[in-house]
């Protein structure tokens, strides 16, 4: 089952360090407050746009969770999955986001933690995310991004893992991406 | 001031029923009462309790529990209430409590039945009615506790019929889910999701049989499954699972509902299982089973295809997707719903994967599915509320349904059936509370006029 494909790395700790320059920090920075904003912004088609092509966004159920193959997890999510999602919420007839669900994240504390065995960025940041729909939401967590680097000087997503910190909790729907 | 039977009756009719039944937290208490309190709720599976001490918290109707394995292997059913001063004697979820309770109050401690073991300075009781024998010093245990297959379910009414007679028809889901392991047993494994709803509890339990639902309310799912499907130029599975919701009403016209006494029934399957035996996992599911039990069991066990079992007042087990949705009341507009996801033991991992790939796609918080249910749900409730008519409608076949041994059958799958056997039990329940509750219950009244 391709979804569940173990030979996908899920760990972010890093194998080896990574040394950037300062401007090449920055960029990383503005990566990530470039994808909060598209999302933010509902402008998903630009968002998926920003994945490999087998990319993976990952909520886990557990804290410290191994691996989402032999749990449950809040979203495990490849290409196909995230397309069928952005669909979803904007179809004309989406009962569940009249209104539509609308966010703020915050993204900070942004640090680079060094490179995955492929040679893939790992990106530690803090979230505080504010959703509406009908209620006020909070979420927050830890989020890792791991970033292949692409010819033109920018980044794709390979993984982003979001560790919420009341993975365990009760929720109402999460029906748009964190 | 408790409603008479009367009044309860007049609120079922046979083609409707009085909105007040979903918005009225008067009745919402007399159901915990009486139906909550009388029938068998289903607590846990005994798998979340291995060994000896390990506990699950749960909730049967308003009344906090817990399950609890003695080391007899035993498992029990226990009030969550030290008798001292009334504290949860365990926090909410799962844990090891060793070989006994301790209250973390005052140390009271209570072997792992809820009986009293001990309590610090026993000295200051003397010359009271202390005496670790006198029930008011012990954990009370829920009336009764009885378990099919693994699954343990509990009564808080010490009369009434037997676990195996109240689940009648719908035990074969259970054997089923069951038998879908080459050694007949199944665990609780990967986690559970809990998910909130805002809206009545019996709206849930209507909504699993509704068929005429699917193309309108999940709209925005199947399409959306659909236009993913024509670009990739397949449908796999994930996708299919989504797909199933937008078939024509013919489709479900076909379809056969079954109800059963108590409430219960279960709807036939809406994917295709011989179209298991084409994919890989299916099909070296197919030959362990085979190996297990002979070709033709094994593909009876395989072929039995039923969508959404309800067990009422428990869930919804569902034997395809190795799920157990249960369905937790929280008060007149809020339910929990708690998704179990179950290994087959002994079947090859590749059934549990995709046991799990339901799980985080079909009912889980991030379904792609679920949002717009949820959102009819509470538009229902809202709807509810408002002075724009009384009665909530359940005509679809009325009068055409089949009367079988052990229950009805459906001759048009659209039938409104599911709902009226829902309510037929509602009636049942509510208009018999069970003699032990009714009698505290006016232990109650008499305490309030002596008070």
């Amino acid at each position: 089952m391709q979804l569940l494909d173990r030979t996908f790395d899920v760990s972010t700790a890093p194998v080896s360090g990574a040394s950037l320059s300062a401007e090449a920090i920055r960029r990383v920075e503005q990566f990530l407050f470039h994808e909060a904003r598209l999302l933010d912004e509902r402008r998903f088609a630009e968002w998926l746009a920003l994945w490999t092509e087998d990319g993976r966004y990952w909520v886990p159920r557990f804290h410290d969770q191994a691996n989402p193959f032999e749990q449950i997890s809040l979203f495990w999510e490849d290409k196909m999955l995230r397309e069928v999602r952005v669909r979803r919420v904007e179809n004309a007839r989406n009962w569940s986001q009249q209104p539509l669900t609308r966010s703020a994240h915050l993204v900070g504390n942004i640090t680079i933690e060094g490179l995955d065995a492929a040679g893939h960025l790992i990106v530690r940041s803090t979230l505080q995310l504010t959703e509406w729909r009908i209620d006020q939401r909070q979420l927050a967590g830890a989020v890792f991004h791991k970033l292949a680097a692409t010819e033109d000087g920018s980044w794709k997503i390979v993984l982003k893992r979001v560790n919420l910190v009341n993975c365990d909790d009760v929720f109402a729907n999460l029906e748009v991406f964190i | 001031m408790t409603l008479s039977n009367e009044a309860l009756a007049a609120l079922v009719r046979a083609d409707s029923v009085h909105k007040r039944v979903y918005t009225d937290p008067e009745i919402f208490a007399l159901e915990m009462e009486r139906i909550y309190g009388q029938a068998w709720i289903y607590v846990g599976h005994e798998s979340q309790v291995k060994k000896t001490g390990d506990y699950h918290t749960t909730r049967i109707g308003d009344q906090d529990v817990i399950m609890v394995r003695a080391a007899d292997g035993k498992v029990h059913v226990v009030y969550n209430r030290c008798p001292h001063k009334g504290a949860k004697v365990v926090a909410d979820g799962d844990g090891c409590t060793g070989k006994f309770f301790r209250c973390p109050y005052h140390a009271w401690t209570f072997k792992l039945d809820g009986s009293h073991l001990s309590l610090p300075l026993k000295n200051g009781l003397e010359g009271t009615c202390y005496d670790p024998a006198n029930p008011d010093f012990s954990m009370k245990a829920v009336a009764r506790v009885d378990s099919y297959r693994g699954f343990v379910f509990a009564s808080q009414s010490a009369e009434g019929p037997d676990l195996k007679t109240f689940l009648g028809g719908v035990a074969s889901s259970i054997d089923n889910l069951c038998e879908r392991s080459p050694v007949g047993e199944v665990e609780v494994a990967g986690g559970t999701f809990r998910v909130m709803q805002k809206s009545n509890w019996k709206v849930f339990y209507e909504n699993l049989h509704d068929t005429m639902h699917a193309r309108v309310t999940h709209e925005s799912s199947f399409v959306a499954a659909r236009e993913e499907a024509a670009a990739l130029g397949e449908m796999p599975f994930e996708l299919l699972i989504m797909d199933g919701n937008g078939e024509p009403y013919e489709f479900w016209e076909k379809l056969e509902l079954r109800a059963y006494h108590n409430g219960h029934g279960y709807m036939e399957g809406i994917f295709d299982p011989t179209a298991a035996t084409r994919d890989p996992v299916s099909r070296d599911h197919f030959a362990v089973l085979t190996e297990a039990y002979g070709e033709d069991k094994a593909r009876q066990i395989l072929g039995m295809n039923r969508h959404n079992t309800i067990i009422y007042g428990s869930g919804s087990p569902h034997t395809v997707f190795q799920q157990f949705r249960v369905i937790r009341p929280v008060s007149v507009d809020r339910t929990m719903i708690e998704i179990q996801t179950f290994r087959l033991k002994g079947a090859p991992d590749a059934v549990f994967d995709r046991a799990l790939t339901y799980a985080n796609l079909i009912n889980s918080p991030s379904s792609n599915v679920m949002p717009d249910d949820v959102e009819v749900y509470k538009r229902c409730q809202e709807g509810n509320q408002t002075h724009g008519g009384d009665w909530v409608s359940l005509h679809r076949y009325l009068g055409t349904d089949q009367e079988t041994p052990d229950g009805m059958v459906s001759t048009n799958g659209t039938s409104e059936l599911p709902m009226r056997n829902q309510f037929a039990a509602w009636k049942q329940y509510m208009l018999n509370p069970a003699p032990t509750r009714q009698r505290q219950a006016q232990e109650k009244e008499a305490d309030r006029a002596t008070a």
